[in-house]
This record gives C-alpha cells, sequence and structure tokens, in this order.
C-alpha cells in the first residue's frame, strides 16, 4: 500500500502536479526513509535542469534581483523553479521566509514553482535538501532552478557551491566588499552583481569588488563584474546571458554534471565526518600526535594523515 | 542648552533630602519607570530640573523663535483649534448627508475619507463588492465629487482630502470648483496622505507607486499648487501611520522631521523657493494615551523644526518656521472590550494634544475600532472637543504647562532623543535611503514588538484587556454599520452610466496625456491628473496609468 | 509541543486593508516558537493565497483582517477545498465583529481571533491546528 502511495507520488509529480511536488518537496526535507524511495524512482528523470545560485549578505535586493530573473527566464521560455533560503533562528528553530514577498508577481504562473526552506540547522543538512529540492524540481520539469541564500554562514556557502552558475551580488557603501571575502563568498563567484546600481556608491563598489577579486586570483580568471538596478528591472537581461554563457561552459551531458556536483557534496560530508573523527578521537591516540606537531616533528598535513590512517600507531 | 544651575535657594538641599527619605519608606523600591520613548521618569521635578533662566533660550514667546511655546502669538485664545473630524462610508449621498450633519453639529473643517478600494487605486467594479463602501465613501469620478459636495459651499470650508498619490481626490474637488464657477483660490485644505514615505514604512491601505515614481509626483503636486491652488497645503508629513505602527512617540517625531527635511531638499533640488514651499508644510500625528510624553513630544518637535528652518535651511521667516500640525487620537490605544472606556480615552488624548499646541483634531468616536463609527458616537467625538474648549477652557490659556519642571525637563529630554534618532537617519543617508535599507521599518517593528511584550506581560496595563476585565454586555457594542448593499448596487451602477455616457474621445486624450507626461519626465504630473479629472477619467483609470508608466512601489515589510 | 520537524504555516492578509502591525507580531510569536512561518505582504487575492499555500505545502493559514476583509473567508475556504487543500487549517485574527464570526466558524475557519488574545492562546492554537493538518494530510 505504502509503495503504491509513493509510486503515486512520483507518478503525480512527474504529470506535473503541483500538490505532488510541494510534498514531495517536505518529504525529502524530512528525510524520512520514503522520500530515498521517491529519490530513487525518480532518478532517471534528473540531469535536464540546471541551476543558478544567488546569494549575498543581507539588505543587498536578492529576492527583487531574482524576482527580475524569474521575469527574464520566462521571457525566455524557461518553466522556473525558485528555492529561497533563511535562517532558522538558533534559539527556537522556527523561521521567517519573507523572500517570496518580492516574487508576488508570479504567484499565479502555472509555470514557476517557488518555496521557501529554512536552514534548519547546519551540518550540512541544508546542503543535502536543497540539492534534492533541485532534483525534484528537475524532474518536475523545470528547467531552471535559482537558489537563493543569505551568504552570511558556512552552510549558505555550501549550499551556493550547489548551483552550477554562482551569482555573488553585492549593494554599493554597504561596507561588504570587504565582508564578503572574509565570509569567503567571492571565492565561489562565477558572476558578481552590484545591485542598487541607481545609488551614488555604486560605480566606486565595483571598482573595490574588481580589486578584491584580482587580489584573489592573480592574473587569472576574471569574473565578470555587473550592475543591475533589480527594481527598476535594470540590467537583469544583461545579466542571465552572462550566467547563460557559464552555464553553458559546463559539461554536456547530465551524469557529468551530477557527478561534479556529488563529487563536491561527497567531500563536503567526508570533510565533515572527518573532522567528527578526528575530534572524538582517543585521546591517549591523539595527544602523542598533537605533541609532534608542537614539537615541530610532524607537519599539520603529516599529522591529518596520521589521524585518518587507522594502520598507523 | 544645558546650564547648571544655580542653587541659592536657601533651604532647597535639606528639604529634597528630607521628601526623599519619607518617599523611600513610602513606596517600595522597584524598576525606575519610563515612558513609551524609554526615557526615565522621576518621581518629583524641581528647579535642579528645569530653570526659569532659561527661559528665554529654551522658551521665549509663543509666535516666534523657539517655537516651543507655540505658532502664533494667540493660539488657541484667539482662534480656536480646528475640529477636523474624519469621515467617510459608503456612497457619496452617504457622505454627503454626514457631512452635512457633522458641519451643522460645530464642526468646521472636514475631511472626506475614501473607500479601502479607493485607497488600493481601484473603481467600484474592480473589487469584490463586499469590500465597498465599509470604512470610507466610494469616490472614483468628479460626479461623485460633485454629489459628497451637493448643497455645500465648497469656498466656505475647509477639507483634508485623504488620498494619496495621485491625488485624485483633489483634482475632481478642483474640477468641480470649476463647474461652479469657485476661483481655485478660494479653495483650501490639506492633502493629507501625501507623505509618501510614510506608506513605505507602515502598510495601511494605501497603494504606492515606485519611490522613485512618487517623489516626482509630489514635486509636481507642490509646484502646481503653490502656484494655481495657492491655500491649499500640498504636504502633510505624517507620523500617525508610523505611530500606529508600533514608532515610540520619540522615533514617530523624529522619523517625520527626517521625512519633511527629505521633501524640503528635494524640494530645493527641483528649484522651488524654500519661502514658498515651507509655510505650506503641515504635519499630522497620532496622540497617544501616554499624556505627558505627548504635550513634550509636541512642544520638542515645535523647538526642533523652527532651528532645522532657521539653521539648516537658513530662513528667518517665523511663517517659515511654523510647525503646523494636525493630530488624530491614537485608534490603536482604543479597545474592543468595553468600548465606552474609549470615551475616557479619547479626552485624555485630546487634551494632551490640545496642551501640547495643535492647530486641528480629530477625536476617535468609542466604536472607531470596529469600523466607521455610528452617528451617536461620532456627535460624543465631537461633543468631546466641544466640553474641552468650552467646559474646560483648555484653550484659554496659551501653552499652560510652559514652565512645569516635569514639562520642560521632558521636552528637553524628548528633544535629545528625537534628536539622536534624526541623527542616526542623517548617517543612513537620509529618510528615503533610510527607508529603501529597511532601516527605519526595522526599528519601528522592534518597537511594536516590545510595546505588545510589556502588553503581555502585564507591565503595560491596558484596561478591559489584561486588567480590570469583565464580560461585555449587550448593547455596549454599537450596532455593526454597513453600507446599503442596494445602495452600493446603485453606486456600481452610476458608475458604468458615467463611463457609457463620457466623452470617449476626451477620455482617451486626456488618459494619453497623462501616460506621456508620465513616461517622458516632462510637464506638471499633477497638472495632467487635473486634467484627466476633469475629462471624466476615473479614479482607478489615473491610477493604472500611473502604475504602469512609473511602476509599483515594492513591499517593503518584513516581521 | 515537540514535533518532528517544525510546523510549517502562511501569514497573510487578504482583501482591501493592510494594517500589518498585528500579523508581523503573530508571526515573530510563531517563529519564536519554533514554526517555520511564510510571510506575505497584504493585499493577495485568493488564487494566489491558494497557489502559496499549495507550493509551501502548509499546514496552517493565518489571516489577519480588519475592516470587512474577513467576508472574504468563505470564499478562501471554498478555493481552498476546491483545490485539494482541506487539511489545511484556518485561523482569522483582527477586527472581526461578533456578528460574523459563526457565520466563519461555520464557513470551516477554525478559530477566530480579537485582540486582546494572549501570546500564549495563538501559539498554542497553531501547534495545535498544525499537528491536526500534519495528520489529515498523511
Amino acid at each position: 500500500m505504502k509503495h503504491r502511495s509513493k509510486a503515486a507520488l512520483a507518478d503525480r509529480l512527474l504529470s506535473g502536479q503541483t500538490a505532488a511536488l510541494a510534498r514531495a518537496i517536505t518529504l525529502v526535507e524530512r528525510g524520512t526513509p520514503e522520500s530515498i524511495d521517491l529519490l530513487r524512482t525518480l532518478h532517471p528523470h534528473f540531469g535536464h535542469a540546471l541551476s543558478i545560485g544567488v546569494t549575498g549578505p543581507p539588505g543587498v535586493g536578492k529576492s527583487t534581483l531574482v524576482n527580475g530573473l524569474i521575469h527574464a527566464l520566462r521571457n525566455a521560455g524557461h518553466r522556473v523553479g525558485v528555492i529561497a533560503v533563511d535562517p532558522s533562528s538558533p534559539l527556537s528553530g522556527g523561521a521567517i521566509l519573507g523572500d517570496r514577498v518580492r516574487m508576488g508577481e508570479h504567484d499565479l504562473d502555472a509555470d514557476v514553482f517557488i518555496r521557501s526552506l529554512a536552514s534548519r540547522g547546519e551540518q550540512g543538512g541544508l546542503s543535502a535538501a536543497a540539492g534534492r529540492v533541485i532534483d525534484l524540481m528537475d524532474a518536475a520539469g523545470y528547467g531552471r532552478v535559482i537558489l537563493e541564500t543569505v551568504g552570511a554562514g558556512q552552510s549558505e556557502v555550501d549550499v551556493a557551491e550547489l548551483a552550477d552558475a554562482r551569482v555573488v551580488v553585492c549593494a554599493p557603501g554597504l561596507g561588504d566588499e570587504v565582508q564578503a571575502v572574509k565570509a569567503g563568498i567571492l571565492e565561489i563567484a562565477d558572476v558578481l552583481v552590484v545591485n542598487k546600481a541607481d545609488l551614488p556608491l555604486a560605480d566606486a563598489t565595483v571598482r573595490q569588488l574588481a580589486a578584491a577579486v584580482h587580489l584573489r586570483s592573480g592574473a587569472g580568471a576574471d569574473v565578470p563584474i555587473l550592475k543591475t538596478n533589480a527594481t527598476g528591472q535594470e540590467g537583469v537581461s544583461a545579466l542571465l546571458k552572462v550566467i547563460e554563457r557559464c552555464l553553458s561552459h559546463l559539461p554536456r551531458r547530465p551524469e557529468d554534471r551530477a557527478r561534479r556536483r556529488f563529487r563536491r557534496l561527497i567531500a563536503k560530508t567526508a570533510a565533515t565526518e572527518a573532522e567528527h573523527r578526528v575530534m572524538n578521537a582517543e585521546r591517549e591516540r591523539l595527544d602523542p600526535i598533537c605533541d609532534a606537531v608542537q614539537r615541530g616533528e610532524l607537519t599539520l598535513e603529516q599529522a591529518a594523515q596520521a589521524c585518518l590512517d587507522p594502520d598507523l600507531p | 542648552m544645558s546650564k547648571p544651575m544655580q542653587l541659592p535657594l536657601p533651604g532647597f538641599e535639606q528639604s529634597r533630602a528630607r521628601w526623599r527619605q519619607t518617599f523611600e519608606t513610602q513606596t517600595v523600591d522597584a524598576e525606575p519607570l519610563r515612558n513609551r520613548s524609554g526615557i526615565e521618569l522621576k518621581p518629583l521635578y524641581t528647579p535642579a530640573d528645569w530653570d526659569s533662566d532659561r527661559y528665554m533660550d529654551d522658551l521665549g514667546f509663543p509666535g516666534e523663535a523657539p517655537m516651543t511655546r507655540g505658532i502664533y502669538a494667540s493660539m488657541h485664545r484667539g482662534r480656536p483649534w480646528s475640529q477636523r473630524q474624519l469621515i467617510g462610508l459608503g456612497t457619496p449621498e452617504d457622505y454627503n448627508r454626514r457631512l452635512k450633519r457633522i458641519l451643522a453639529s460645530g464642526a468646521n473643517a472636514v475631511s472626506l475619507i475614501p473607500c479601502n478600494s479607493v485607497y488600493r487605486g481601484f473603481d467600484a467594479d474592480q473589487v469584490d463588492p463586499v469590500l465597498l463602501g465599509t470604512c470610507g465613501a466610494v469616490v472614483n469620478t468628479v460626479d461623485d465629487m460633485e454629489t459628497c459636495f451637493a448643497e455645500v459651499d465648497l469656498a466656505a470650508l475647509s477639507t483634508a482630502m485623504n488620498d494619496p498619490l495621485p491625488f485624485t481626490l483633489l483634482a475632481f474637488v478642483l474640477a468641480v470648483a470649476e463647474r461652479r464657477g469657485i476661483p481655485w483660490t478660494q479653495i483650501t485644505g490639506t492633502s493629507n496622505q501625501s507623505d509618501y514615505i510614510s506608506h513605505f514604512v507602515a502598510n495601511h491601505m494605501f497603494f504606492r507607486l515606485s519611490l522613485p515614481g512618487s517623489r516626482r509626483v509630489l514635486l509636481d503636486h507642490i509646484k502646481f499648487c503653490n502656484e494655481r491652488v495657492p491655500n491649499w497645503n500640498p504636504l502633510s508629513v505624517v507620523g500617525q501611520h508610523m505611530q500606529q505602527a508600533g514608532a515610540t512617540p520619540a522615533e514617530a517625531m523624529a522619523f517625520t522631521l527626517c521625512s519633511a527635511i527629505q521633501y524640503a531638499e528635494d524640494c530645493l533640488e527641483a528649484g522651488l523657493e524654500a519661502t514658498r514651499f515651507l509655510p505650506r508644510f503641515t504635519f499630522f500625528f497620532d496622540i497617544s494615551m501616554s499624556f505627558f510624553e505627548e504635550i513634550a513630544k509636541f512642544r520638542a518637535g515645535r523647538r526642533i523644526w523652527g532651528r532645522i528652518v532657521r539653521e539648516r535651511f537658513g530662513i528667518r521667516d517665523s511663517r517659515a518656521m511654523r510647525f503646523k500640525f494636525h493630530a488624530q487620537t491614537s485608534g490603536v490605544d482604543l479597545t474592543r472590550q468595553q468600548p465606552l472606556n474609549n470615551i475616557a480615552r479619547v479626552a485624555n488624548q485630546a487634551t494632551a494634544g490640545i496642551l501640547g499646541g495643535l492647530q486641528s483634531l480629530h477625536t476617535d468616536a468609542y466604536d472607531e475600532v470596529l469600523s466607521v463609527p455610528t452617528e451617536a458616537a461620532a456627535r460624543i467625538a465631537v461633543n468631546t472637543q466641544n466640553i474641552l474648549r468650552e467646559e474646560a477652557g483648555l484653550g484659554d490659556v496659551i501653552d499652560p504647562l510652559g514652565g512645569s519642571y516635569y514639562v520642560e525637563s521632558l521636552t528637553s529630554r524628548m528633544e535629545q532623543q528625537i534628536e539622536a534618532l534624526m541623527d542616526a537617519i542623517d548617517a543612513a543617508g537620509g529618510m528615503y535611503q533610510a527607508v529603501s535599507s529597511g532601516m527605519v521599518q526595522r526599528m519601528i517593528g522592534d518597537s511594536a514588538f516590545a510595546f505588545q511584550d510589556r502588553v503581555e506581560n502585564g507591565h503595560q496595563v491596558v484596561v478591559g484587556v489584561n486588567k480590570y476585565q469583565r464580560e461585555d454586555g449587550p448593547g455596549e457594542r454599537s450596532p455593526l454599520e454597513r453600507p446599503d448593499p442596494a445602495l452600493m448596487q446603485r453606486q456600481l451602477e452610476k458608475l458604468h452610466r458615467f463611463k457609457a455616457e463620457r466623452n470617449d474621445a476626451a477620455v482617451r486624450t486626456a488618459l494619453d496625456g497623462l501616460a506621456e507626461t508620465a513616461a517622458h519626465d516632462q510637464g506638471n504630473l499633477f497638472e495632467a491628473v487635473v486634467n484627466a479629472a476633469g475629462a471624466g477619467v476615473t479614479h482607478g483609470e489615473i491610477c493604472a496609468c500611473l502604475r504602469r508608466e512609473l511602476g509599483d512601489g515594492q513591499p517593503l515589510i518584513l516581521p | 509541543m515537540l514535533t518532528d520537524t517544525p510546523a510549517r504555516v502562511l501569514v497573510t492578509k487578504v482583501g482591501l486593508d493592510g494594517h500589518d502591525r498585528g500579523s508581523r507580531i503573530v508571526a515573530a510569536y510563531l517563529r519564536d516558537a519554533g514554526m517555520e512561518v511564510i510571510y506575505t505582504s497584504p493585499w493577495q487575492q485568493i488564487p494566489a493565497v491558494v497557489n502559496l499555500a499549495l507550493q509551501e505545502d502548509v499546514e496552517v493559514i493565518g489571516i489577519s483582517s480588519l475592516a470587512t476583509d474577513h467576508l472574504l473567508l468563505p470564499k478562501l475556504m471554498d478555493a481552498l477545498g476546491a483545490a485539494g487543500l482541506d487539511h489545511i487549517r484556518v485561523v482569522v485574527g483582527g477586527i472581526i465583529p461578533d456578528e460574523d464570526e459563526r457565520m466563519l466558524l461555520d464557513a470551516g475557519v477554525s478559530r477566530v481571533f480579537h485582540p486582546g488574545a494572549t501570546r500564549e492562546d495563538i501559539v498554542e492554537a497553531f501547534a495545535t491546528l498544525a499537528l491536526e493538518a500534519r495528520s489529515a494530510a498523511e
């Protein structure tokens, strides 16, 4: 009975029923065993959607920019999925999910599906859920999925890493350029956007960002920096062009794209695992290694190898 | 401002110490008492808190700098405050009937409150009929406005129009005046909801054009009125919405003054003369239950505005320095439970406003919490003002609380707090910027939450709600007044007939002209609205056109 | 009241009124009680509310109402039913005349809150209704 109802849910999702996609997302967010089955059933239908990560500090106008991107993508004929992530309160575990306030004009468009997610804590929990939600939207036929996050914590950076094209948004004069560098967000950007370009300090901000980017990459690849005024829908089509250009550089085959993404995910999970293991290792095993590093007899890299390799003493 | 007081008063210190000692034996050492703006309230104020040596610097005389005691030399002694009651219900005929009764019962200035559908920029045929006319009058056309003021002399009345940009209601009034042969120089009143910044800060009903679009419409409105309707106040800077949304009195005053500065700077940038537009700046405030705090707030506001005009804008003309304001008793302080208590509340709020030196006052009806007030309740609201004026003699002496150690000390404290908040807004780049970034909305939200917390844990008593509760008896709640659906249906039919019978070509030309003016940033937008109104374009059509051309204002307020 | 995952609720306004001081405070209360609150601006059209509830798979819808906006609730309840969302519980708060309360409950609204309702009552109601909705959905 259960097996049949899961199959039914998968069928309804594939046939385009909004309620089925919504329910599937809920199950996958909860991470129930049935949701694993569901993903397995839907697996053959993954790999067509391309995802666009939009991240940046609060207050820069990400949601308004995403709203503009939805327009532009719809005009280009795509069905659009949007995942808007907001942080859960570390105290209560609850969250205010208000990003879609800025995307209200698409509430009645059958080809736009917007889902608000709370970060629900860390430890990679969000990465896993968001990635799977992208897959579900993929299977439901949304050709482009926008993933909007607040670039504030590590989990948000993780999420942005899931996306095929990564857009980092700043706004003039907020002093965030330096913050962004510190948070490592700039490391992952495929495109940098200075929104609220109508404000006086916009050009100065572009220059500061260019300098910061150059510092990081040296003489390396140029990350395009664009100006937008999302409330005025200015610069958004140009931004989409640049995004689509990034997307076109990805491996053609869905399997290759999936491999790329999963390799990253596995690496992240492995890192968390390793950290857990080292931090919880027995004192009598680890103390001598720490002492050896202190005395200069082992480098950190050697010490790490020693901790993780069960064969070494 | 703070000169340490000379204390040659013999015996003062000993008496104070003695009093302090006795006081402490009679009271429990609790948390310090604070008012809504967070200012600590001492149990007693003395010359140590304010010394009359400061009279000329801090107070002076009414009608001249520093303006603390009042903006006119004679204030209410010379001319009582205006009783400006807000009215609006149902159809234009309903409004006309109520208007005539209000005028007969003593009010000498009125407002027109339009239906929520009008506030949202719609005509009656664009919304669900069940929503029509419940909180204000449905006015969509010049003919509707004609009906609103049937047998009422527009030239003899001061009317506050309560619609936001693009001010179609005033446009309809001007069209009616033209029909009646009344020159526009005789039209007096105020555009009560012209403060578009306040509509971005606190959600009430009003639809919004984009921020830049709003800026343009308001400037054109001010220009047009200053030249063609010179006795009309095109700008009313509104602190009421913010205070109703939860801003403390100090915050509401600070944000309002910052908005006024923003508007003044916009006008100067557009090439307008400060001596021309500043005298026509008016303000609109809330009056909460915090009696002395409100009085101090208004006195501080007067002083600060005077200083802003003199020092920031360099104008010495005392007419430009006048902090003219209308005030309304606070609706959020009224309760649904035991509604008759609201009569006492309103009397208290009104008294504070009067002693604070307002120019015009709206007193809420006790049942205003539920919906549009019943006639009986509206009558009590008007009579409350009559009683305060005639029986209590509140207007007999100018600034009667001037010189009170408490009130002067509190006025200075409020002034300090208001100016600190204004500095924060300045640091954020001015009010327009601070609102764009959501900073002001967050501050207001925090204050609203803090106030609700105090109510929840009983620190702020609300009689009948968290203390002194009882079950309401029958008949304590006013019967619900809703517009007669049959009458609203007839109003809808009138609208259809109007549209069918008007000159389509004239309408087309006027609407195209409006769109052109908006799209090409040339010509006066409000003038185009006035032309459209006279040519038979409806309110909804005008709003839709401007929304298309100038963009919709985005909602900016999150919890 | 413990649940495995946070309750998902929608807080919104329909009709013409825009006063949102109350709904913002309620949204904050619910967040502080551990719920995920999808919050919208006022003036939502009924079809949009239904679509939102559908996409976000919410368990409770909280409507803040002033003036006569609450008279639209029966239409909202009908629209939710037509979209197969009968399991969602609907709560209304704000200024609702006594005369209309019965009508709302008959139309399927679960609770009507008046000014003066305590934070505890409101949070408790949403939590209970969310659990009900969750069982009804499964």
